[in-house]
């Protein structure tokens, strides 16, 4: 029944399955706490046996390490109560497609599969730039689904992006700008310099 | 352990710094694309670039300043000739005509010919000046262009021989070697500038990278693995104090150091259970190290670089004004105050340079070693060295300030913990762990308590630190993916790593290693691949498609053999 969709905007077999739904709902609202947090809003939960045994969200600007995503941290929280190969038996939800980082996090990690929101056509790792997921290594690849709840993940980063980034060296100001609600175009409009994520 | 005792025993690796090449240089695209050629008279050229200039205007993000933009006929590649041979039964008597390429995008071909009919070979008009019989009179046939399709290649060409290759079978191109790198790989004057600050003391902090990676090996917490961060910035102040003073630039190449990392994948208690390191207490290495099972590998978060960058953070966690500030915002974060990355478990090594470096560097730095010193070094006079950063000598041994400061820093803890349900900051120096090597017994190296956060030579955010903008880490193997990646998120200028560090899981090489070293006048090396070597080039640090880049370089030492022999050591492939 899986079938990865290379193209994440084509909704998956399983888009109409309320379980996936439910999950990425939770995922969502994990970014949403980051978005209240003044973090980059992308969250993900991590779900095994059609449990969730670890939340995460963004926490690059609070810690200052900028290599603080949502999945290291809803790994972490795992590990607090499992040994790490329950991973081999889980898959994540997470609101926006893994950067590179993440997408070998995962494979070393030995994640069972990954569904996603939007794709990150600026640091993707599962096909979005490059495809660590499936690329050979000493981890084995693991697959990759793309486009559940797409619009209310970008719509989560618009509402991020609009805002001033005071913790950069060089903030840019953004007065002028408003929320896009145009879906068609790409998540990269001109409200969006980049995504770190 | 005296840990300075230890580093002033650090002897500098022998070598040569070279940049990693990018995936693009190693494996040029070769991305191609159609156009038009067309024939006109020689005499209108000029006004044909005016006339296409003006109607087309070129596209900035399409570099086509490689392709001539015409070409004499003799100088066509063959199936252009034979083109033109086809059409060649009209008239055209003794005119000079010459070869115009219109590039993509390509424009509508009516629009185009209509555009161009002016100039063609048999119709164009020359001005008063230079009257010939060709002039356009009713007896003179119709304007004849025709429109050669032909491909043409989108990016200009690596070097001279692609150059070659192209003009004998595409079209007409020119081969500068500064232009491709614009878009292919770093720019060679920032490449070069950070190349000349990173060689003179590379060799030291590869050195110290496979002296803290031997600690991490050491400890039983992790494998073989370490990484240091420098600032480049304290490096042009070693180099100016240098110049002014008449020392040598290497005396004080322990000041630039930030701070150390250890692998300590190990370490980390998963569910509660005893870690790999409390199940073999007292063996090392730690025998996980003898074999890949990712069971027990811990995860990238413990590698020596996150943790390094990590470190960093930490520490700027512990400015006061940033707990205040994160204390504000909701965190419903609280796997995090459990310490994910073991950064509040420090090895003697990391605590030195994270805590006590700054206190003790006018003994580490002293190039003369007349020990007792507390005379400030003469960069203390330097308008450029920041202030809160200047070794205080009264501070040095001042075991009694550190009672003042801890209560202090504990009362404000406290406050927090009372007054908000906010997340627990960083705790103070005082509070963190710091191990000691557990074959030889010996008491913990005391935690930095007379360093007050000030003194640090991390710059804090107040003081301009951001993330690990333009700072460089040196790392005894090639980094995982992972690792790589989050370098560039962290914003690091340059990465460098010893070639005997290769790994066959590495995110950063992007040729296999060839002897002799790969020349780039050279043609394609991969028949010259390493035998036995089937892992993927990433050469993740510079490439084109991703926001963040870093400078990459290898240290190759100079005794060939000896590499090959290190090489060889590391059997087990796993990722560092």
């Amino acid at each position: 029944m899986d079938q990865p969709t290379a193209e994440p905007h084509t909704p998956g077999p399983e888009r109409k399955d309320s379980r996936h739904e439910y999950f990425m709902k939770q995922a969502l609202l994990m970014g949403e706490k980051a978005l209240e947090a003044g973090e980059t809003p992308v969250g993900c939960v991590l779900v095994h046996n059609d449990k969730i045994i670890g939340y995460g969200m963004n926490d690059t600007n609070r810690s200052m390490n900028g290599t603080r995503h949502a999945e290291f941290l809803a790994i972490a929280e795992v590990i607090q109560t499992y040994p790490r190969s329950i991973l081999q038996s889980t898959d994540l939800y997470v609101t926006v497609e893994p950067c590179i980082m993440c997408a070998s996090a995962l494979k070393q990690y030995r994640i069972r599969r990954v569904y996603y929101g939007c794709a990150n056509d600026r640091f993707g790792g599962t096909g979005g730039v490059l495809s660590i997921h499936s690329d050979p290594s000493i981890d084995p690849t693991y697959p990759v689904y793309g486009g559940f709840f797409r619009d209310e993940a970008v719509m989560l980063l618009r509402r991020f992006y609009i805002q001033e980034n005071g913790k950069a060296p060089n903030p840019r100001p953004k007065k002028n700008r408003e929320l896009n609600t145009n879906l068609d175009e790409g998540l990269l409009t001109p409200t969006a310099p980049s995504v770190e994520i | 352990m005296d840990i300075p005792e230890i580093l002033k025993a650090i002897q500098p690796l022998r070598g040569e710094v070279i940049p990693i090449r990018t995936v693009q240089e190693t494996n040029p695209p070769e991305e191609f694309g159609d156009a038009y050629v067309a024939e006109v008279n020689v005499k209108a050229a000029s006004k044909v670039i005016k006339a296409l200039d003006s109607k087309y205007p070129r596209n900035p993000s399409l570099p086509l300043s490689h392709l001539r933009r015409f070409a004499k006929r003799e100088n066509l590649p063959p199936h252009l000739q034979e083109r033109i041979e086809a059409y060649e039964s009209l008239e055209k008597g003794s005119i000079k005509t010459i070869f115009v390429i219109i590039a993509p995008p390509l424009p509508d071909p009516e629009e185009l010919l209509e555009l161009l009919a002016p100039f063609a070979p048999n119709t164009y008009k020359t001005g008063p000046s230079s009257p010939t019989s060709d002039s356009f009179t009713p007896t003179s046939p119709p304007p004849t262009i025709d429109l050669i399709t032909t491909t043409i290649p989108l990016q200009p060409p690596f070097n001279a021989q692609q150059a070659e290759t192209w003009t004998k079978t595409l079209w007409p191109v020119t081969f500068n070697p500064a232009a491709p790198r614009a878009t292919v790989a770093p720019p060679l004057q920032i490449l070069n500038r950070a190349h000349e600050s990173i060689k003179p003391r590379a060799g030291y902090y590869v050195s110290l990278a496979q002296k803290v990676a031997a600690e991490a090996k050491k400890s039983g917490r992790g494998r073989g693995v370490g990484a240091v961060i420098v600032d480049p910035e304290i490096e042009a102040e070693i180099e100016e104090d240098a110049k002014n003073y008449g020392h040598s630039n290497l005396d004080r190449w322990m000041d630039a150091v930030l701070c150390v990392g250890e692998d300590v994948r190990f370490a980390r208690s998963e569910a509660g259970n005893p870690s790999q390191t409390d199940l073999h207490p007292g063996v090392v290495p730690n025998p996980a190290c003898a074999t890949f099972n990712a069971d027990v590998e811990g995860g990238p978060d413990l590698h020596a670089l996150m943790r390094a960058v990590e470190l960093i953070s930490r520490r700027r966690r512990e400015e006061t004004a940033h707990q205040a500030e994160m204390a504000a915002l909701p965190n419903p974060m609280t796997v995090i105050h459990n310490d994910p990355q073991l950064s509040l478990q420090l090895s003697p090594l990391e605590s030195y340079f994270l805590y006590e470096a700054e206190a003790r560097a006018p003994l580490a730095s002293e190039p003369t070693n007349h020990s007792t010193s507390t005379q400030p070094e003469p960069s203390a006079l330097s308008p450029k060295k920041r202030k809160a950063e200047e070794p205080n000598p009264e501070s040095i041994s001042a075991p009694l300030e550190s009672t003042c400061l801890s209560p202090t820093l504990d009362s404000q803890d406290q406050d927090q913990q009372t007054t908000t349900s906010a997340p627990l900051p960083a705790p103070p120096p005082s509070t963190v762990t710091t191990l000691s090597d557990p074959t030889i017994p010996h008491p913990p190296i005391e935690p930095a308590e007379t360093s007050p956060v000030t003194s640090s030579r991390i710059r804090t955010r107040s003081q301009g630190g951001y993330l690990c903008t333009d700072l460089d880490i040196y790392i005894s193997h090639e980094p995982c993916l992972c690792c790589s990646m989050g370098l560039l998120l962290s914003r690091f200028r340059a990465v460098i790593f010893p070639r005997s560090g290769r790994m066959k899981s590495g995110g950063l090489a992007s040729e296999p290693v060839v002897f002799p070293v790969a020349d780039c006048e050279g043609e394609e090396s991969s028949d010259a691949v390493n035998p036995g070597n089937d892992r993927l080039y990433y050469g993740l640090n510079w490439r084109r498609e991703l926001n963040w880049r870093a400078l990459g370089f290898e240290f190759v030492e100079d005794e060939d053999e000896e590499q090959i022999v290190n090489a060889s050591e590391d059997e087990v492939v796993f990722n560092a």
